[in-house]
């Protein structure tokens, strides 16, 4: 199956009209994912109906015994309807699960994959924006912690809506003061839950800062325990990490003594209720109560009858209590994904696709080139025209816009005025990933997957074969890298280039784009964290790529390698 | 599963009284919610009873309401009890835990520390620790509760109505409930695992995707990556599912067994009514007690299904809690008249690192004497930078011998080594917290003049006075301030300690030629005159700064 076309689906999705709340985005009408979800909730409220009948059956076998003239026939019977219910309920149950769980998937795997395709094509360096760990930990963490509102709170939401109803008219035919007990009974928990949960929520919400800070102060210690132990303060820190998580864990109880408060009170009512039945049908039976029954007096089956359901009038709503917070934790994964949409991000020229090379030599030219860089100052970029196989430094101070420019000229930010003429056509949607297909790109930081040496070092050329990339990895003078890692070519690096230093990173990078094949290269500080003379080397191989005919451009502080180019702009503070 | 019974052990053994009486208030919720139905089953069948047979006036109706009333609302009261008890225990000793981790962790050899730095693997420790409070609170509180609360139900069934029915009751349900308890056990476990792996590989090659964008949309194939991570996704959706289809299957077997067994607790209660062997208010006891059975394992099952992830969380963390003790660390006592003529000396120094196929250093040479300042100088990838780890004991050298004030380095206990050695490293962390509590962790009798000073010495004085003086506040990590700022930040701190020898890692990277210069003679003045400061320098500042330079080789390529 195809994916379908990102912006098409966008667009039926359009963000909540105001007013709504944001929690209705996992639940938009007219979604195949709404629609199960529609038929599980439906499905638990049938399952949790057929107690009625359940509980019918039981009370008239149980009546029969009582009856003076009890049959075993009977008993039989009654209970194997009991039975069978049952399994029709449990199956429901069952059945109800798998669609709520299926609607939940399919809910998060669509917001999911909206947020990566937008944020996989967002313009780096355009500002703004999430990091890709908070993008990671949204996508993943906080995404999954919808599932159990969509799963255990809005079934247990459509219950508490329906259930206490049907049983009160259940129970109403055979006494109306059992419908009464009920009927007063039921209003008033949901009445102090509020004014408890009012307390829980103010105090839990404290709380989630603080249970996020415990795992955040262990995390920052960990993070620093090499400088802790070279100055000599680790013992020190222990102690004052205990010191605070036992703060900590005294808020912590405070907080959930309020939130355990909440749900005894409920299960408080929901017993003094069935108490309250149960006495007032005992009463009854034995004749000390004479008014309440149509039938006077209350028959002994029908007293059973409305005992077995009193616990099952306030199930529902002990149901919904315990799955109250899913809502909250709901209604803010929302609201962070419909900020996280409200955000000033811009999208990258093209489409990010794979296309064929433009053809026609890769000469570029800049007119009138401006970009605003989004805290009022402009970057107004001076003229230039750059034939295939030339060379050019782009040099300034720090923040002067040497990145931004490179950044422009791969179509990863759109100039805001201005056009660039890229192998002789206009840079824009229709031409900037053929244009990208030429490219090869050394970045400021280095990232490195978490994939073998030979994977990163294929980045910008997935073809090539162990020998080319050990002839490029020498042309960066990066030759010792590979044979020192433990398993060479197949050693695995991490985010930040596991076992690697700073300078050997940097020297991957480039042995990444000496081993492509693209006839423009992009280098932002190539030489940066490198000594002299590994800086002269990584020159002279930046060079010898500009002898095979491609261009080169670099954005650099070093003055040296800025020497060496054909022609150089100087964009000097922002203008 | 031996990881989780040593776990176990551990959070039973430090708060033992309390999860105790938790766990006896756990058996009272369900002994009373057991009691509860059994009980008005039978005081509204009797009552029945007695009205039919017109004795409804003399029957005795105070104590069994009186009974209800007390069941019902002692069951609320034991249940909010147990809960405070249980949670205030297992939260105790999980922040027990976490700090026996960092212990553990800060025991570890240097080398392996900075194995810990990778964002993904801390927060799995974290993740891992998290998992944990399931162990106590959902598996063995619940498992002991309901074992008790099961063998007295069973007992009172036999002694009030038949030893029959006491055992229909204890096959169907102990048949049902393992039946159910299995499929959670073997089905469940490796979607779990499954799923456990696939949300890590997920939130990896979302930050592999998103971090480096603009590369792989130059490399064209940012398409392809984010279909790596959807696919990563949709395995997750998969094994999601698998695992939550057995969950509920299991729901499902032990649903139907209740049911089973409370409808054959009717026929069999029926029978021994028609046999003339029990009341019909009795029989109604055996019926309605088996209906409070379902509370009873629902809380074990949600426990089990999480025991495959909590048996891996645990085996994880009992691996860091055993992490082997400092190598480093020297037994010999000071040896006192330690001297000779040289503060530091490596003599004949080769060092490959633990994951390495090729030494770093190799047969390295150089002395240092009281009161100077060297700088290490050589290409990139020399090795200077592991010079200075080998020279602050962070590694033992593979082969010759580092000699600190005359005597081998790891012969010197670490508390003696690092009062007097201080290292910058290239990469340092800041905690969160002001400013004054950032340099007073190097030494916590600092005064405020005396941090003044040291801010003055890394030029920092004016940008810290400007933004708010020592209170500043730093966010996590020392977020707040800028690269060059938390450099210098931490460059003060190492100075705080006042050492012998002062290792410095390219310490003015970064900064432009005025400040490294104005910082360089900061640093003079406030070392004492025999100390010693060795740097590793590709700056000329920092080489002029120095007495002399000792010029590093890159050992002899393979």
């Amino acid at each position: 199956m195809a994916p379908p076309d990102p912006t098409t689906e966008a667009e039926e999705m359009p963000a909540p009209a105001n007013g709504r709340s944001p929690v209705s985005r996992f639940t938009r009408s007219g979604t195949d994912a709404e629609k199960l979800l529609r038929r599980a909730e439906w499905v638990t409220v049938a399952a949790s109906l057929l107690w009625i009948a359940q509980a019918a059956a039981a009370s008239f076998v149980l009546a029969n015994l009582v009856s003076g003239s009890p049959e075993i026939r009977t008993a039989i019977n009654g209970s194997m309807a009991f039975v069978l219910v049952g399994i029709l309920r449990a199956a429901l149950s069952h059945a109800a699960g798998a669609a709520a769980l299926q609607a939940s998937q399919i809910t998060i795997g669509r917001e999911r994959k909206l947020l990566l395709e937008r944020e996989a094509l967002r313009a780096p360096l355009a500002g703004g924006g999430k990091s890709s760990a908070e993008i990671a930990t949204l996508a993943s963490d906080k995404l999954a912690m919808t599932v159990p509102y969509l799963t255990r709170y809005r079934p247990a939401m459509m219950r508490a809506r329906v259930v206490p109803l049907a049983i009160v008219l259940a129970a109403l035919p055979f006494s109306w003061v059992a419908a009464l007990i009920l009927l007063i009974t039921g209003p008033v928990i949901p009445m102090f839950m509020a004014l408890v949960g009012m307390a829980a929520k103010e105090a839990s919400e404290r709380q989630m800062e603080e249970i996020g800070s415990i795992n955040g102060l262990l995390l920052e210690r960990i993070r620093a325990l090499t400088d802790l132990r070279l100055l000599d303060a680790a013992g020190r820190t222990i102690d004052d990490f205990c010191g605070a998580a036992d703060r900590l864990h005294r808020k912590t109880m405070r907080v959930l003594a309020v939130a355990f408060l909440s749900s005894t009170v409920l299960e408080f009512f929901s017993a003094v209720g069935v108490a309250l039945m149960a006495v007032y049908v005992g009463f009854s039976l034995i004749g000390q109560i004479g008014f309440g029954a149509w039938s006077s007096p209350l028959g002994v089956g029908e007293g059973i009858f409305l005992l077995l359901l009193a616990p099952d009038f306030y199930q529902p709503l002990r149901d919904l209590a315990a799955a109250w917070h899913e809502k909250a934790n709901a209604t803010a994964v929302a609201a962070e994904l419909e900020a996280a949409e409200k955000l000033v991000t811009e999208p990258v020229v093209g489409t990010g696709n794979r296309r064929p090379k433009l053809d026609g030599p890769a000469s570029i030219r800049s007119h009138g080139l401006r970009r605003d860089l989004g805290d009022g100052r402009a970057l107004t970029l001076p003229d230039f025209l750059l034939s295939a196989g030339q060379s050019l430094a782009i040099v300034g101070p720090s923040g002067s816009g040497k990145s931004t420019l490179l950044a422009l000229l791969a179509g990863l930010v759109a100039p805001s005025s201005g056009e660039l003429t890229v192998a002789g056509r206009r840079l824009d949607d229709a031409t900037a990933d053929g244009w990208r297909a030429r490219l090869a790109f050394v970045p400021q930081s280095p990232h490195f997957s978490h994939a073998s040496l030979r994977t990163n070092l294929r980045r910008f050329a997935p073809y090539a074969g162990d020998d080319a990339l050990r002839a490029a990895l020498e042309a960066a003078s990066a030759t010792r890298i590979e044979a020192r890692l433990p398993q060479g070519f197949d050693t695995r690096l991490g985010e930040t280039g596991h076992g690697v230093s700073g300078g050997e990173a940097r020297r991957l990078t480039i042995a990444r784009v000496l081993a492509s094949d693209a006839d423009v290269i992009l280098a932002d500080e190539p030489t940066a964290d490198l000594d002299v003379d590994t800086a002269r080397a990584v020159t002279d191989a930046l060079m010898a790529l500009k002898a095979e005919g491609r261009s080169l451009i670099v954005a650099t502080h070093d003055l040296e390698l800025a020497a060496r180019m054909d022609s150089r702009i100087d964009l000097g503070s922002p203008r | 599963m031996s990881a989780l019974v040593t776990i176990a052990r551990r959070l039973f053994s430090e708060e033992w009284w309390p999860l105790l009486r938790g766990t006896l208030l756990s058996v009272a919720v369900l002994a009373a919610g057991i009691a509860l139905l059994g009980l008005s089953g039978w005081f509204i069948t009797a009552a029945g009873l007695a009205g039919l047979a017109g004795a409804g006036l003399v029957f005795e109706v105070f104590r069994p309401s009186a009974g209800v009333r007390f069941l019902a609302l002692g069951r609320t009261a034991a249940r909010y009890g147990e809960r405070m008890l249980t949670h205030d225990a297992t939260l105790r000793s999980l922040a027990r835990l976490r700090i026996s981790l960092l212990e553990a962790l800060s025991r570890r050899p240097f080398a392996r520390i900075a194995g810990l730095r990778a964002g993904e693997q801390l927060n799995r420790i974290i993740r891992d620790v998290d998992m944990l409070d399931g162990l106590v609170l959902r598996l063995i509180i619940p498992f002991a509760a309901a074992s008790i609360a099961l063998i007295g139900m069973l007992t009172a069934l036999w002694i009030l109505v038949d030893l029959k029915l006491a055992l229909w009751v204890f096959a169907g349900f102990g048949s049902g409930s393992i039946a159910g308890l299995a499929i959670v056990i073997f089905r469940a476990r490796k979607p779990a695992r499954r799923k456990f792996a696939f949300e890590n590989a997920f939130r990896t090659r979302t930050i592999d995707l998103i971090a480096p964008r603009g590369e792989w949309l130059v490399a064209g194939q940012v398409r392809e990556k984010l279909d790596q991570a959807l696919d990563a996704e949709r395995r997750l959706q998969d094994a999601t599912t698998e695992a939550d289809r057995a969950d509920r299957l299991s729901g499902f077997v032990m649903a139907v067994s209740e049911t089973l067994v409370s409808g054959g607790a009717l026929v069999m209660g029926a029978w021994l009514v028609v046999g003339g062997q029990v009341n019909p208010a009795i029989a109604a006891i055996g019926f309605f007690s088996t209906l409070a059975l379902a509370e009873i394992l629902g809380p074990l099952r949600r426990g089990l299904s999480e025991l495959g992830s909590m048996s891996d969380a645990a085996r994880r963390v009992v691996r860091l809690l055993d992490a082997p003790g400092k190598t480093e660390e020297g037994q010999a006592p000071p040896v006192a008249g330690r001297g000779g003529p040289n503060i530091l000396s490596f003599d004949a120094v080769s060092f490959a690192y633990p994951d390495s196929r090729q030494p770093v250093v190799e047969n390295a040479t150089f002395d240092l004497k009281p009161g100077e300042v060297v700088a290490l100088t050589g290409p990139s990838g020399a090795g200077k930078s592991s010079l200075l780890q080998l020279a602050a004991r962070m590694y033992l050298p593979d082969s010759g011998t580092i000699r600190f004030f005359g005597a081998p380095i790891d012969t010197w206990p670490e508390e003696e080594l690092r009062r007097r050695i201080a290292f910058l490293p290239q990469r340092s962390a800041l905690l969160a917290g002001t400013v004054r509590e950032a340099l007073r962790i190097a030494d916590p009798d600092l005064d405020d003049a005396a941090v003044w000073n040291l801010l003055a010495t890394v030029c920092l004085d004016e940008t810290i006075d400007a933004r708010g003086g020592l209170d500043l506040r730093l966010g996590e990590a020392g977020s707040g301030l800028s690269g060059g700022e938390s450099r210098r930040l931490a460059l003060a701190r190492t100075l705080a300690r006042r050492p012998k020898l002062l290792l410095l890692d390219e310490p003015t990277e970064g900064l432009d030629r005025e400040t490294a210069r104005k910082v360089l003679a900061g640093i003079r003045r406030q070392m004492p005159d025999d100390g010693v400061i060795l740097l590793a320098s590709h700056r000329e500042a920092e080489r002029e700064f120095a007495d002399r330079c000792h010029h590093v080789a890159a050992p002899a390529s393979v």
